[in-house]
């Protein structure tokens, strides 16, 4: 009895879980449900959060969507801008679903599937748009040193416009939320003509910095050349300008040899002498020169004496 | 009926063999992932089933074998039979024996390498794959797997049930893969079902609880395996199949468990172990157990605990009604109220610019001219735009470099979830939103500036844009997060180019060294030149005080002279002349030529002699050895 007990509540706790799965389904906030009535969607909307009452599959079948923005980045393309420069773009896209029931029947079937077929279109739509207004401006709409010049903001505001109009013309359900640029860049062979570009600028700068402290160095050189060349010839004018004012007052003392002309001849006849005489020398005399002339008359070994 | 029993067999083989076939078209009709783990089952079934019929037929061909020689031995009245070896008179015996003995482990660890391996690939594959499910196909792989489920239950209850009253333990294996076959078509019929209906993930759920049984299966062999070698051996006993597994009978046969669990015991411990009141009273009292830890399961959901850093968003019936701090907190039970935790409190970072790589980031040195990450090349403004010749390309296929300059950036961004409600609410993917708001503020802002500005002194100014920027677009987004910080920790040159850079900062130094080897240079000069200024204005200062010094001595000397040669002139100057005439000529080499001596002729030889020592210079004779 005790036994029978027990599987009846155990058996009772199973059922009733397994009537409220089949009876009751909830929607989170983030959520937005449509209920599907054999295939046909009834119209009543399920955004707001809370627990609902439903028939049990097949007879009814609940479809739940994510109501948050969907964000996602579409493939990292090529277009051709109005100036005929290549460009690679990537965009990231927010988008959410408005109307759930027009959603279904557009895109039917569960959200694991029906999320990215939406996905999917939407990317071809933006893919379209993108190279649309792309072509319509020039590279230096997108990337310019002067930010008055820079129309960034107004490309993907072009971009959004158009996809939006696409959807509510089409009225897909969905509505795009927001879009931006993700990415710029440019294709590899043009990357590499750049990067030549950035080289050439560098050795342009090389050059430059090189040239300019040779041409500054030889300048200093040749200002210290000449600076030193004035310098010794004003120090040689100056010593010539000394030599001469020695002179000069060495001429004082001449008056004074004057008085007896002949001793001063004579000594400065001794004197030339004196100094003549400094280096290593030889001498010749004869017996007329003083102090030789003492040898005059000495016996020599004349033959037959 | 022993021919039944291995008509039984047959059967099954059969059976588990078109099953598996057909299940397996199906699943790759309809893409079905459960039907991926039922088709394995499947195909392990066949291998199993045919094991069992082929050991069948061995124990069949002894019996018969046993008889004749039983048959032989009462018409001869002897047993000489027996004195020839037992292998040449019972070769189905042996062929029995070595079966059980070689074959039986090894295909025993074969099954253990196909669950094992199967679990494991599908496993993996699960995870990565992100196919589902063919929509329009799901109805007819549904009923096919319902009616395999049914077929199978039929032949499998009967196999199980011949298998059970008639003790036929080679019947078992296969029986009980038939019997939980179906099991694991119906529920991969559920599984679909599921997917068709409110549960999406049914199908995946359903394939991954298939891998988690082929890995149970597999650790059961393993186990069977390892247990089989400290087996005892009970003579007389008959062993179970290694490849019977357990988990497969209890799952074909649930009801059996405690029978399941006390034969494996018995037969492991060689002793009553399912007879002990240990054994007994948990038999008795397992349903309420089972409630118990069903309610103690359901009380566990009405606790939460959430973890430092954290905040939880509570929901009753998909409505939040609560954000939950750290701590302990009470709610009813699921399904009724469920919370989502997030990270609010930490501190979170992504970058922009490059994706980090574990080994470029464990140098120690990071250079510009050396990749340390994969980095993004950004567009940034040029303001000098400068046409290229493409050294490949002819004079007319000049390529155009576009007036704009490439750079690298490592951009960390820190933020903190603020708003836990915005961050949950808004946007499906938050994280990922932010990090496209971020990387599209980096985009718009090189787009605007000149490189070497942003390189240089506008760098620090760079980062405070930056950050303003994200965090005025996260708030337009409602994002509910904060900008902690955007560090514009790398920002240099592409690689490529970064090397043209470094020479460029090597040309200005190679510049400055040069004008200051000039300096250098000017200043030797210069002052060399005012040293020998120096030295000649000197000189000539000296020189002129020596001349008037010795000019003014010299007439002071004359002065005093003067009354000496007055008084004796000519010995004055006799005296003079010889005084000087010794001093001046000590040194010289003097020779007096007496000229009464005519006859005499003499050679003066006035050249200087060679030095000495260079005369007496030893050369070597080069002939010599």
């Amino acid at each position: 009895m005790k036994r029978n007990t027990l599987t009846i509540v155990i058996g009772a706790v199973l059922v009733l879980i397994f009537a409220l799965l089949l009876f009751v389904f909830q929607v989170r906030k983030s959520e937005t449900a449509v209920v599907a009535t054999f295939g046909k969607p009834t119209g009543q909307h399920y955004d707001q959060p809370g627990a609902y009452f439903k028939w049990p599959w097949p007879i009814q079948k609940v479809y739940k969507y994510d109501q948050r923005v969907q964000n996602f980045e579409d493939k990292f393309s090529q277009t051709l801008t109005a100036d005929n420069n290549m460009l690679l773009t990537s965009v990231y896209v927010g988008w959410k679903i408005s109307d759930a029931s027009q959603f279904l029947q557009v895109f039917p079937g569960d959200s694991s599937v029906s999320l990215p077929n939406a996905q999917s279109k939407l990317e071809g739509m933006l893919r379209t748009a993108k190279s649309a207004v792309i072509g319509g401006h020039p590279l230096s709409d997108f990337v310019n040193a002067d930010p008055q010049a820079l129309k960034f903001d107004a490309i993907e505001s072009e971009i959004e416009q158009s996809v939006q109009n696409e959807l509510r013309t089409n009225n897909y359900g969905i509505e795009l939320e927001f879009l931006g640029f993700k990415k710029i860049g440019l294709p590899e062979s043009v990357t590499q003509t750049v990067f030549a570009r950035m080289t050439s600028e560098r050795q342009v700068l090389i050059s430059l910095a090189e040239n300019t402290g040779k041409s500054e160095a030889q300048k200093i050189q040749s200002a210290a050349d000449a600076d030193a060349a004035k310098t010794i010839a004003n120090a040689q004018a100056t010593a010539t300008r000394l030599r001469a004012e020695g002179e000069a007052e060495a001429a004082k003392t001449l008056p004074i040899f004057e008085q007896n002309p002949d001793l001063a001849v004579f000594l400065l006849r001794i004197d030339a002498i004196r100094q003549s005489l400094n280096q290593r020398s030889t001498l010749f005399f004869d017996e007329r020169i003083p102090p030789f002339d003492l040898f005059r008359n000495m016996p020599t070994n004349a033959p037959g004496q | 009926m022993e021919r039944n029993v291995q008509k039984n067999g047959l059967v099954n083989l059969v059976a588990a063999t078109v099953i598996f076939v057909a299940a397996l078209v199906v699943t790759t009709y309809a893409h079905t992932l459960a039907g991926q783990a039922g088709s394995i089952f499947m195909g392990l079934g066949v291998l199993v089933a045919f094991t069992g019929w082929f050991q069948m037929r061995l124990e069949e061909n002894e019996r018969l074998e046993k008889l004749e020689v039983e048959e032989f031995a009462r018409a001869k009245g002897e047993s000489a039979l027996f004195e020839a070896k037992e292998a040449e008179v019972f070769p189905a015996r042996r062929s029995r024996a070595q079966f059980e003995k070689y074959f039986v482990p090894g295909f025993a660890v074969l099954l253990f390498l196909l669950e094992a391996g199967g679990a494991w690939l599908l496993w993996r594959w699960l995870a990565r794959t992100t196919a589902g499910i063919a929509s329009d196909r799901a109805m007819a792989s549904l009923s096919l797997f319902a009616i395999f489920a049914l077929l199978l239950f039929l032949v499998g209850r009967f196999s199980v049930t011949i298998a059970r009253l008639e003790g036929r333990r080679l019947l078992r294996p296969s029986a009980s893969f038939l019997l939980a076959g179906a099991y694991v078509c119906a529920f991969t019929a559920l599984g679909i079902a599921g997917a068709k209906t409110e549960l999406p993930r049914a199908d995946f759920w359903v394939a991954r609880a298939g891998c988690v049984l082929l890995g149970l299966m597999a650790a059961e062999i393993l186990v069977t395996l390892l247990l089989e070698i400290y087996r005892p051996r009970v003579r007389g006993r008959v062993a179970r199949p290694l490849y019977d597994s357990r988990v497969v009978g209890l799952l074909a046969q649930p009801e059996s468990l405690f029978t399941t669990a006390a034969q494996t015991l018995d037969y492991q411990f060689g002793f009553k172990v399912s007879e002990t009141w240990f054994f007994q009273l948990l038999k008795k009292n397992l349903p309420a157990l089972l409630l118990a830890q069903l309610a103690v399961l359901v009380l566990s959901t009405c606790v939460v605990f959430v973890d430092a850093g954290e905040q939880a968003v509570l929901e009753k019936f998909g409505r939040p009604v609560a954000t939950l701090d750290a701590g302990a907190h009470f709610k009813l039970p699921w399904p009724v109220e469920k919370i989502y935790r997030y990270r609010t409190e930490q501190i979170q970072t992504f970058v922009v610019g490059y994706v980090p790589d574990a080994q470029s980031e464990r140098a120690n040195t990071i250079l510009w001219s050396v990749a340390h990450a994969k980095e993004d090349n950004f567009l940034v403004a040029n303001r000098a735009p400068v046409t290229v010749q493409n050294d490949n390309a002819d004079t007319n296929n000049t390529l155009k470099a576009p007036p704009v300059s490439l750079i690298s950036v490592s951009i960390p961004v820190q933020f903190q979830i603020t708003n836990v409600t915005e961050w949950a609410y808004n946007n499906a993917d938050a994280t990922n939103l932010l990090q496209s708001l971020a990387t599209r503020e980096v985009v718009r802002f090189l787009a605007g500036v000149d490189l070497n500005n942003v390189m240089s002194s506008n760098r620090l100014a760079a980062a405070e844009t930056l950050r303003d920027g994200i965090q005025a677009s996260a708030n337009g987004y409602k994002l509910g997060a904060k900008i902690i910080f955007v560090g514009l920790q790398d920002i240099h040159p592409p690689t490529t180019v970064a090397g043209d850079y470094e020479k460029v900062i090597g040309a200005e130094q190679t510049k400055l060294a040069t004008i200051l080897a000039a300096r250098a240079y000017a200043i030797g000069t210069n002052a060399m030149a005012g040293a020998q200024a120096f030295t000649t204005t000197n000189l000539a200062d000296a020189t002129r005080l020596q001349l008037e010094v010795s000019r003014f001595a010299q007439a002071a000397l004359f002065t005093n002279q003067i009354p000496a040669f007055e008084a004796a002139p000519s010995v004055y100057k006799q005296r003079v002349y010889f005084q000087t005439f010794v001093d001046a000529t000590r040194n010289a080499r003097k020779y007096v030529l007496l000229v009464t001596n005519t006859q005499d002729v003499m050679w003066f030889d006035l050249e200087d002699k060679i030095r000495e020592d260079l005369l007496n210079l030893n050369v070597p004779n080069s002939q010599s050895p």
